[in-house]
Parts: structure tokens; sequence; C-alpha cells
């Protein structure tokens, strides 16, 4: 795919936006009280970015746990999904659900708490998009730990041998909450697996929002031409703990490790590369970065002053009738 | 009215749905080549392609794109060839068929239809593993519907209503069941969930029977009959939604009630059922009455066919919850 100069401003707000609403999120939880967990993708915005942006809006994403830059530039509206997460009454499920949830006209697919539970399910939206025949694609985001699970090999596998259209986009952080992968896998990339499932496997500069763009639209057009699945492995880091608000430890990776790949943050060698390919000027960049704050302030603000769910909601929608 | 076998009438309703509607799909080990676990899709790929489709042996796989299939539009009919396996895809029944449609807050017509067929029963001894009867999980779950027919017009109504529900639907079929004929018509017709059935009349005692429950309820009160006893044999046919006004208005008639299913006997359904029962009558300011229950005992189902025997509910030990309940 050639991106245009427009394609790349896109792929720049998209990240700034992710971490805009990223960052907001980390200074409510230790300002107010905010119910429920929140998984901080700061540092990993190139990979939801890249993957999700030029995708089309009947295609399907399968989100992960960990930011939300992939949700918000698959267009779901961020201040009620702010509002969703704060549990309030003007979230997408009326706070029954918390972040997981987005409409299901934004094309997020449905996010399980069980970490793995993607996998098969973006299998089935695969089928759908199959045998529906509109050309639909399904990418489903992961982590490396979530690569450990059972599901993967049984998702990959019919994906695989019924040659469904879905990408599948490792986020690898190197950690499932403080294990190292070389703990828990005996290959070194994910990318590796894909040998098992007869399928192209890609290794990628998850700090390179273009890299990452590029091969997810090149994998997207492949399953969109009856060409089946494909890997990608983008090699990325997370800038915080596993999740705010929790004691977890730090000794499990060191200060050195930190500082070596926040040389490389994604947003910042973006914004370079715009500069010197002239495709914006530091001005107009910066008038990108102004918005967004503005548009994360007011989305928090509103959150914050919505109401919370009448208790009567607790018990109703259970069945469709 | 002509006879079917539960067989072909499960056949028959996948079949017709198929062709109504092309949304419809089903997918599960071996449904191709075999017709499924027990031959009930026979043919069903030669008529509709990759409607009705082989998978690999990937439970998880199986369940968890049914619910990824239903929310992007299709209305996927899976199979899990013995329940036993359906803890093998517990995450994607449970955790999200069950609870997905809440978590979303029923926004903008959120629906999950989904039946997942499963074979259930034992009395064949093939172990531990493959003649579970597991009812109480799936009442355990808040979210999912479920279907429990005992005759071939039952299975064909009932299992045509379930495809057409928007909501996850667990259907059990019982083993000592596909074989079993009765009479079905040629032409359409659907039963509605939350109806129970009267299979027997009686006025002494009311035995609410879970699937085959009901064939070893039926042929008791035909035994009890000449003991000057009448039991009255009540078909629940679906637990979610559950008719309890059907089962209230028989237990109003006789006085006394005993539960059977076939499921093991602790926090089983029949305790439900025991529970609800005394909640109602107190509630409505009525003495209890005597109740019982038979069920599994509390131990996995033995392979031997004495030791099986000994464990799993029978006629007798049916009499013998009756004889408790009149006393
Ligand atoms: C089935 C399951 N096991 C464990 C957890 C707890 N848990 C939440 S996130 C997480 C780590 C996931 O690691 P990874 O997939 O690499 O994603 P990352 O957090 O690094 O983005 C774990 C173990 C869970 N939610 N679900
Ligand atoms: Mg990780």
């Amino acid at each position: 795919m050639k991106f245009t100069k427009e394609d790349k401003i896109l792929l720049y707000r998209n990240m700034v936006r992710g971490r805009k609403y990223d960052e907001e999120l980390v200074e409510l939880f230790a300002k107010v009280k905010v119910p429920g967990m929140w998984h901080s993708g700061i540092g990993q915005e190139a990979v939801g970015a890249g993957a999700a942006t030029f995708l089309r809006k009947d295609d399907w994403l399968e989100p992960t746990h960990r930011g939300y830059t992939f949700g918000l530039a698959k267009g779901v509206d961020g201040k009620r999904w702010l509002a969703e997460h704060l549990g309030r009454a003007t979230g997408f499920a009326k706070g029954k659900g918390g972040h997981y949830v987005a409409p299901k006209g934004s094309g997020v697919l449905p996010f399980g708490g069980t970490i793995g539970s993607a996998f098969p399910i973006s299998a089935g939206a695969g089928i759908s998009a199959k045998r529906l025949g509109k050309g639909q694609v399904v990418v489903c985001l992961f982590g490396d730990g979530a690569a450990q699970r059972g599901t993967l090999h049984e998702s990959m596998n019919l994906a695989a041998v019924w040659q469904l259209p879905v990408v599948w986009v490792c986020e690898n952080n190197l950690y499932a909450v403080t294990a190292h992968l070389s703990q828990s896998m005996a290959v070194k990339d994910i990318a590796d697996l894909a040998h098992g499932y007869n399928m192209p496997g890609v290794i990628i500069d998850g700090q390179d929002v273009l890299a990452v763009a590029e091969a997810v639209m090149e994998a997207v057009e492949r399953a969109r031409a009856g060409e089946g699945p494909s890997l990608i492995e983008c090699k990325t880091y997370r800038y915080r703990n596993h999740g705010e608000g929790g004691a977890f430890p730090t000794s499990y990776r060191t200060k050195e490790e930190e500082e070596e790949w926040k040389k490389r943050d994604p947003i910042v060698l973006f914004r370079q590369c715009l500069l010197d390919e002239g495709d914006a000027t530091a001005e107009e960049l910066d008038a990108i970065d102004k918005e967004l704050v503005q548009e994360v302030l007011e989305a928090s603000r509103w959150a914050q002053e919505s109401p919370w769910p009448e208790v009567g909601q607790a018990f109703t929608d259970l069945y469709a009738d | 009215m002509r006879e079917i076998s539960m067989r072909e009438a499960l056949k028959e309703a996948i079949r017709e749905e198929l062709l109504r509607d092309q949304t419809v799909h089903i997918w599960g080990e071996s449904i191709e080549s075999k017709g499924g676990g027990f031959a009930i899709c026979r043919g069903l790929t030669d008529e509709f392609g990759e409607r009705a489709k082989d998978t690999p042996l990937a439970e998880t796989a199986i369940a968890g794109s049914a619910v990824g299939a239903a929310f992007t539009g299709l209305r996927p009919i899976v199979e899990i060839m013995f329940s036993d396996f359906a803890f093998v895809c517990g995450d994607e029944i449970f955790n999200k068929m069950a609870k997905a449609r809440y978590v979303y807050g029923g926004q903008d017509g959120f629906s999950l239809p989904i039946v997942v067929r499963m074979k259930v029963g034992g009395y064949v001894s093939i172990g531990a593993e493959h003649s579970q009867t597991p009812l109480a999980p799936f009442m355990h779950a808040p979210g999912l519907k479920i279907a429990f027919p005992t005759t071939p017009y039952d299975a064909k109504g009932l299992l045509k209503t379930a495809v057409r529900d928007d909501n996850p639907v667990m259907f059990f079929e019982h083993i000592l069941h596909y074989g079993a004929r009765g009479e079905v018509p040629e032409e359409e017709y659907l039963i509605p969930f939350g109806k129970a059935r009267v299979r027997r009349e009686g006025d002494d005692v009311t035995v609410v029977a879970i699937g085959y429950m009901v064939d070893l309820a039926l042929k008791i009160a035909e035994e009890m009959v000449q003991d000057g006893v009448s039991l009255e044999v009540v078909d629940p046919r679906t637990l979610q939604p559950l008719d309890m006004d059907a089962i209230m208005r028989s237990i109003k008639k006789t006085g006394r009630v005993i539960f059977v299913d076939e499921d093991v006997t602790c926090c089983g359904v029949p305790a439900e059922l025991m529970a609800r029962v005394y909640e109602r009558l107190t509630e409505a300011g009525k003495p209890p009455v005597p109740m019982a229950r038979v069920g599994a005992a509390n131990v996995p189902i033995p392979y031997s066919p004495p030791l099986e025997k000994a464990v799993l509910p029978s006629p007798e030990k049916i009499a013998a919850a009756v004889e408790k309940v009149l006393v």
C-alpha cells in the first residue's frame, strides 16, 4: 500500500489520540477513584494505529486489553468509551461492560477478560467474513502472553485449513505481567509459529508505524483476495507497568532496558519522519497535538460528569427477546 | 401421522432451517464425513456445501468461532460431540456466550444467535468422560437458554425454535433417544421455549422428569398403576426458560412432587427446583408439600455396566422416591 501525505497525517493523529486518552486514564487512576483496571499501552501506539487505521469500516478488529489506540483508530467514539470505562450510564453498555465493550457498528469484536479468547472469536468472525462474501477481513491483535494459550493453536489451525481472511497481529512487548517471554516460550520469535500453520509470518519493528501499517495492509489485501491468514509479529514495549493502580513489582526488568526502548518512541520517531519527508511542518503537528489534548480533556470531563447507571440496569439486558 | 426417529427429526429441523435462512450454518467434528458424532447431519454437506462443514478436533475453536460468527452475522449451529467435552470450551460457553449480551448492555440489537448441540446421557457404558448429563452447570450460567427434548416431535419443534432464537441455546440430545420413534407431522411447526408438557396425567404424585428420565418415569408410572398409585409426569422441555407455572399447577393437583434428573444429585437441577417450589408455596402463604429428588450418585459415572446401573437413576429408584412422598 502506498501511503499519501493524508494517510500519514491520519496515522500520526491516531497514535497521538491513543496516547492522549491513555495518559488521561493513567492520570485518572492516580488522582481519582476509577473502577476497574487500566493496562496502559503507552509506547505501543504504532502497532494499534498501524493495524487499525486503514481497515474498512466493515472490517473486524479484535482488541487487546492494552491501551486503546486501535479502537479509537477503528472509529470508536472516545468519550463514550471513556464513560463506559468509568462505569457511567452514558457508556456504550450503560456501564455494564467496562472498556472491553464497543459498538458493533465500529467493527470492534468482543474482547474477553480471559486472555487468549480473542483467537477463536476472530476465527469465527473470519468464517462470517468468508461466507457472507462482502470482502471483509478480520485483524486479531494479541499479546505475547496470549500466544501461550492453546486457543491460539486451535484458531490459527482452523483459520489456515479453512483459509479464513484473518490477520493475526502480535504485540510482542516481551512481558506477560512480569514474566519475560524467554521464560514462557521455547521460540524467540512468535512469527515462527506461522510455519506450523503453513501461513506467512513476518517480524516487524513495532515502533515504526509505517512498517506496521504496510505489513498489516499487505496481509489484509492478501486475505481480502481469498489467500488466507497471515501472522505479523510487532516487536514493541510498554513503558508503564502491567496495570495502573495495582501493586506490581518493577524488578522483573531493568531501568536500562526501559530507557533503551524509550529512545525509540513511536510517536517521536514518526514525527521526525514526517518532518524529514516534508509531509508536515512542526506547526501543523503541534496543532494536531493541541487539538487532541483538547478533545481528550473534553471527553474526560464529559465522562466524569456523566451519571451513574440506574440500579435497575443491573437486572436488564440478559436475554434478547 | 408418520413416525420418524429423533435422529431424523433433528436432521429435518436443521435442514429446514438451513433452507429457510442463508445465515444458518452448521459446523462440528465429522459433520461432513459422518453427519457428526451421532450421524444427525448425514447428507447435509452434499446439499449445502460449506454451510455444513467438518472442523478440526478443536472444541475451543468450534465454540469460540460460533461466538465470533454469531457476533458478525451468521446463525451458527455447532455440535459438541459429547457434553463432557463442553468443559473443554468452558470459557467460550460460560464467559462469552452467556455473558456477552449483558456486558454489551443489549446495545444496538446485540444478540448471539448460537445453538450448541450436545449429546448427553449414560446407560451405555462409555465411561466417566462420555456419559455425563451436566445440566446444572449450564443452568447456573445466566444468559444461556437450555432445551432438552424427549420425543421426536419436541426435538424438531424445539430445535427449529432454538435456531431462530437470538440467544445462545444449549441443546441437549440423549444418546438413548436418537433411535426413539414418534409421530412428527409433515407440515412445519415450532414449539415455544418455556412451555412444559404433561406427558401423563395422574392424581397422587407429580413427577418432574428431565430428558431421558421422562422415559423412566413413564415406565414406572405404568407399573405403579397396579399399586393404585397414579403419577403425573411433567416434562419441562426447556430449563431456561422454565415453566414453573406448569409445575405448580400439577403440584396443586397432587400435593406431592419428586424431581428426577440424570445429573449428579449435588447442586443439581432438582435441588434448584425444590427450592423454587418451596419459595412459591411459602410466598403464597401455603404449607410446604412433600418433596423428593432422584439423581445420579455423587460419583463420576463408572464404566462397568453393573456399577453404572447402581449410580444412575432407575425406575426402581423413582418408585422408592414416590413411596417416600406418599407416606
Ligand atoms: C485466561 C487468563 N489468564 C490470565 C489472565 C491475567 N492476565 C491479564 S493480562 C495478562 C498478561 C497478558 O500478557 P500479553 O498477552 O503479553 O499482553 P500484555 O499485557 O503484555 O499487553 C495476564 C496474565 C487473564 N486475564 N486471563
Ligand atoms: Mg506482553
